[in-house]
């Protein structure tokens, strides 16, 4: 019997809930976060955790370090989540704490720092450009995920890690197995992480002996205050830069585009000053861009979890050490105190607090690097192509562990 | 109660009531002051919420450290010599804050 099961909540604030409209979801996230904080959940697999409606209280909980991720990489507890954690992704930076997460930060968060993905805008735009000319000259319709939302990130990747651009096919096909977690044969997805170790391991010994400005050259011979980085140590972090890498972003691209194509007056206010408002844009869709495809939306989502090292108290309910706890950004997105008029699609919010990119010690490190391909993706799509529009149904993968959009067929 | 003296990019400000003991990122983010984003919630890891500290006031906080000088020249916003990040800046009874935004933060 589970918390759910047991707890009787006052109707209409069950969690989790069922697809329903938008607007009826929202209100239900309204009281669910009236009524409490968070809420116990049992998860498909890996048993119950804590789940937070509020946003306030996510904060507070991401910004406390006494919420750790190493029971989950030691194996001491299975991580709680609604699909099996590949075994992989469980050695990589999200699930260290400090000190070593900081060393391995460190590393990184210079390479895909504001400033630098500052200098890295320009070459945004002009591949950005290019790949919609070739998806021009081919003719409408077409699928926009295929020709146009995942090169973009690829290619931006590429050319920060150091990859050659003629590899690019494979890490697609590389990704889509490592991220499978259904209808994939097991020794298809073996073969396939073997593969891209075998040829990451290649690369970085390369790096090794010939340096370039990229970072992979930088992780391979990383001095940092005299620590260094041994190979097992960078295949992990290379790894989940490649899979979030450019698997979210393209993601993300994909469904803002969509979004903008179900909102005509967003679309057309967007396209009055596309650079202007690319920026608040950006915002709206990490945060609310999913629900604004018009279809029924369910609630129970949630990033990676934390567990608590002793007791804590977040917002007024106790969090017992051993258990484990993560938000819902979707909830802490339209819990009814942080912003008003939450389930609406509004292009031009300035203060918009959404969890998306998570926050605190774990927030996103790319996430500069997602925000300016997101602006520039989405914003020179529009430039280009004001009378983009929708020709058929939109499509997911459910059988991957992010359900990325596979289809958008659109027409000019 | 400090009150913390927001100056956007344009010129507009906004000045809010802050609490002793908090940073002046924290302040922005719970009162949706535009322009300090604060990601890593303060542990000098994401350097989202870059500000010019007013010239009378630096000498009122204690100085850069060396992690936060490194992460100054991540900000999006070249820095000048009066740049902070916000979340090293604790508010203190009786010391109002001017800060301004810079035009960039990501
Ligand atoms: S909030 Fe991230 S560096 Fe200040």
């Amino acid at each position: 019997m589970t918390e759910t099961t047991e707890r009787a909540y006052p109707p209409g604030t069950e969690y989790p809930f069922g697809p329903r409209p938008v607007h009826e979801a929202a209100e239900q996230y309204h009281r669910i976060a009236a009524d409490r904080p968070m809420t116990k959940m049992t998860m498909p697999f890996g048993g119950d955790v804590w789940v937070i409606h509020r946003n306030q209280a996510a904060r507070d909980m991401l910004g406390d370090t006494r919420f750790v991720r190493e029971p989950f990489r030691t194996g001491e507890r299975v991580v709680p989540y609604f699909v099996e954690f590949p075994d992989f992704l469980k050695t990589t930076i999200q699930f260290e704490d400090p000190p070593h997460h900081t060393k391995l930060r460190r590393l990184v968060q210079r390479s895909i720092s504001p400033k630098r993905v500052r200098a890295m805008r320009e070459s945004a735009v002009e591949f950005a450009n290019h790949l919609i000319d070739e998806m021009v000259s081919k003719g409408s319709p077409a699928n926009l995920v295929e020709e146009y939302a995942l090169g973009l990130p690829i290619q931006m990747l590429s050319n920060l890690l150091g990859v050659p651009p003629e590899d690019r096919p494979k890490f697609e096909r590389w990704a889509a197995s490592t991220l499978a977690t259904a209808n994939m044969p097991e020794e298809r997805i073996a073969n396939d992480m073997l593969e891209l170790i075998g040829y990451m391991s290649g690369l970085i010994e390369e790096r090794r002996r010939e340096p370039r400005e990229d970072l992979l050259s930088d992780l391979a011979n990383a001095r940092d205050k005299d620590e260094s980085l041994t190979d097992d140590e960078i295949m992990p972090i290379a790894l989940i830069l490649i899979i979030a890498g450019f698997d979210n972003t393209a993601n993300f691209i994909s469904t803002g585009v969509a979004a903008l194509l179900h909102h005509d007056a967003q679309r057309e206010l967007l396209l009055t000053d596309v650079d202007g408002l690319m920026p608040t844009a950006v915002e709206e869709i990490l945060r609310h861009g999913g629900w604004a495809l018009g279809t029924p939306v369910g609630g129970g989502g949630g990033l990676v979890p934390f567990v608590a090292t002793e007791d804590v108290v977040i917002d007024g309910q106790l969090i017992a050490a051993g258990e484990a706890v993560l938000i819902d950004p979707t909830a802490v997105a339209h819990d009814g105190i942080v912003l008003p008029d939450d389930a609406e699609f509004d292009i031009t919010r300035q203060n918009n607090p959404q969890l998306t990119l998570s926050y605190g010690l774990h927030h996103c490190l790319g996430a500069p690097l997602a925000r300016m391909e997101m602006q520039v993706g989405i914003g020179e799509l529009f430039k280009r192509l004001p009378q983009l529009r929708l020709a058929g149904e939109i499509r997911w993968n459910r059988d991957h562990l992010s359900q990325p959009m596979v289809e958008l067929p659109v027409a000019w | 109660m400090p009150k913390v003296f927001y100056t956007q990019p344009d010129g507009a400000e906004r000045v809010v009531d802050g609490k002793v003991g908090d940073s002046v990122m924290r302040t922005a983010v719970q009162n949706g002051v535009a322009g300090i984003v604060g990601q890593c919630g303060g542990v000098l890891s994401c350097a989202t919420c870059h500000v010019f500290l007013a010239e009378g006031e630096l000498d009122a906080y204690p100085p850069v450290s060396e992690d936060e000088d490194e992460m100054l020249d991540c900000a999006a916003t070249d820095r000048e010599p009066n740049s902070r990040l916000s979340c090293q800046l604790v508010l203190r009874e009786g010391t109002d804050v001017h800060v301004t935004i810079p035009p960039e933060q990501l």
